[in-house]
């Protein structure tokens, strides 16, 4: 019998433990553990921060869940790695804490044969001074965060209904920020509530990014072809800016947040402020920050985790110039760089390089997106690492691994640019590969036919539908592995 | 005004028919099944 532990029950780590429940035999077990009780259709909390959802139509509890397909559910937070064993117990083990309410704080080890790391981003609003719920900005990031930015800006159209001016500010905290499709969409479901409530003239909204350019989305933008011509994200985006009266910030690091005033700094050194009555800024995203031990008890964190918390695994991460980027410095069978029983996927793994060309102010500033690694690509990591311990448990440990680099894998995003069964929008689109290739697809980087991007009606409909298709796939309904990742 | 602002400014606007064609239900119904047609295509030809 094998013991399989996956840490982390977000949309990786979930559907990794779905696959292996699937996969394997009763006689094997497997095991979640997550600081969350509920799991959490992220997607859909833009549509929960502007009132058109609540919590309940996003999240639901794991626990039975996991009870109806026999997997091991634990209520806790993983704390210390020990892929050798230690002097306490002999075998590799991960020593958790729990948040479960019936047992909090207490602790526990659980021994392991494979183990999945997949415990996504650890929101690191303290890397912006007054950043976040906690300070002076909220935040879409959680079904409650949302639920919280969904009040404020209520109260910003109650105060424009009383003719009051209002300065709404969407966008990202800190120059190294991921997740920019988020902040757009986030930015126009604002547009569309304002518009609807007829006080769009009392608002003005400007969208603030640590992107180039608009239209990068953290992938370095897209180029698409349209009526024979080739376009680029950042046209198309512009495009839908001007059309829905929406004013831009680029190349910002925001340093700080006062009552009011976002200070951020800009590519070319320049300092500036920008008044707010309401502020959406996603937070900049940390790895889980998990310690590690060896057989003799000696901290090897450092070689197995990078400096940002993200688990290092087979990547090339050797440092080198932009122009040196290649698509195979990619992972693509997940496993630790360390221990090849380990595995890292979703945004918990360490990717060797932004995709977005790294910028820095005069003042040294890093202000470059990092690679998003959420949704469809963190599905597909999730179903990987699954299927190859599946191959080891079943053949033995030289099975040869399964493999999905995102330089050989498409995404498609959907972002909604308001709600609304006959009067919703959303930008749908495609890129293939994820990562550019441009050895193999030439100055693009990315297939002609397979990166598009359309704005209409139809866009809506289809993230309405995968909204409900994804949660019926992660509460494990008849024949939800049948469902795409 | 500013490079951002000035380059929003100078992108082009959709024209009335385009905004029509965003909004029409039996356009939009052919634009749904061809997009999940694409999309589906897109996603089988990965490694995975």
């Amino acid at each position: 019998m094998a013991r399989v532990v996956v840490l982390g029950a977000g949309i990786s780590g979930h559907t990794a433990a779905l696959h292996l429940r699937r996969l394997l035999g009763k006689g094997h077990e497997v095991v979640v553990v997550s600081p969350n009780s509920k799991w959490n259709w992220i997607p859909s909390n833009i549509w929960v921060g502007v009132g058109k959802m609540n919590t309940d139509q996003v999240t639901f509890p794991l626990a039975p869940i996991y009870k109806r397909k026999g997997i091991t559910f634990h209520q806790a937070l993983a704390t210390t790695l020990y892929p050798e064993g230690s002097a306490e117990l002999a075998s590799p083990h991960v020593a958790i804490k729990y948040t479960d309410p019936s047992r909090l704080n207490e602790t526990a080890n659980l021994a392991y044969d494979y183990l999945i790391n997949a415990t996504g981003p650890k929101l690191n609003f303290a890397a912006t001074p007054g950043l976040g719920p906690d300070g002076y900005t909220v935040s879409v990031c959680t079904a409650p965060h949302a639920t919280e930015a969904a009040g404020h800006l209520a109260a910003a159209i109650a105060k424009m209904k009383q003719g009051e001016r209002q300065r709404l500010v969407v966008g990202v905290g800190h120059g190294t920020c991921t997740c920019e499709g988020a902040a757009f969409e986030y930015t126009f479901n604002v547009e569309h509530e304002i518009r609807d409530a007829g006080v769009r003239d009392m608002a003005d909204i400007t969208y603030l990014t640590n992107e180039y350019e608009l239209g990068d989305f953290g992938v370095g933008g897209m180029t698409f072809t349209q009526n024979g011509f080739e376009t680029t994200s950042k046209l198309w985006t512009e495009s839908l800016f001007r059309e829905r009266g929406v004013n831009a910030v680029l190349q910002a690091h925001v340093e700080k947040i006062e009552p009011g005033v976002i200070h951020y700094e800009q590519l070319d050194g320049s300092k500036n402020t920008l008044e707010y009555d309401f502020a959406m800024l996603l937070p900049p995203f940390r790895g889980a920050d998990m310690q590690v031990f060896n057989a003799a008890g000696e901290d090897i964190t450092a070689e197995v985790f990078a400096p940002s918390g993200f688990m290092k695994v087979d990547a090339n991460y050797t440092a080198k110039p932009f122009e040196e980027w290649r698509a195979e410095d990619w992972p693509s069978t997940y496993e630790s760089a360390r221990f090849p029983n380990v595995f890292g996927v979703g945004i918990a793994f360490a990717p060797p390089h932004q995709i977005s060309k790294p910028r820095t102010s005069p003042n040294g500033t890093v202000i470059t997106p990092a690679p998003p690694r959420t949704g469809m690509p963190s599905g597909v990591m999730g179903k990987t690492a699954a299927m190859t311990i599946f191959d080891r448990i079943k053949m033995g440990s030289s099975a040869t691994s399964h493999k999905a680099s995102m330089a050989n894998m498409g995404a498609a995003c959907v972002a909604s640019a308001g709600t609304g069964l006959r009067r919703g929008s959303a930008a749908a689109m495609t890129m293939y590969p994820v990562v550019p290739d441009y050895q193999r697809f030439g100055p693009t980087g990315r297939s002609a036919k397979d990166t598009f991007g359309e704005i209409g009606l139809a866009g809506h409909w289809i993230k309405y539908m995968l909204h409900f298709a994804f949660i019926y796939k992660a509460k494990a309904r008849p024949l939800w592995y049948l469902i795409p990742e | 005004m500013d490079e951002a602002a000035a380059s929003i400014a100078s992108s082009p606007l959709p024209t009335d028919q385009t905004l029509r064609r965003r909004k029409s239900l039996v356009f939009q119904l052919w634009r749904f099944a061809a997009l999940n047609l694409r999309m589906l295509t897109m996603i089988t030809k990965g490694s995975h």
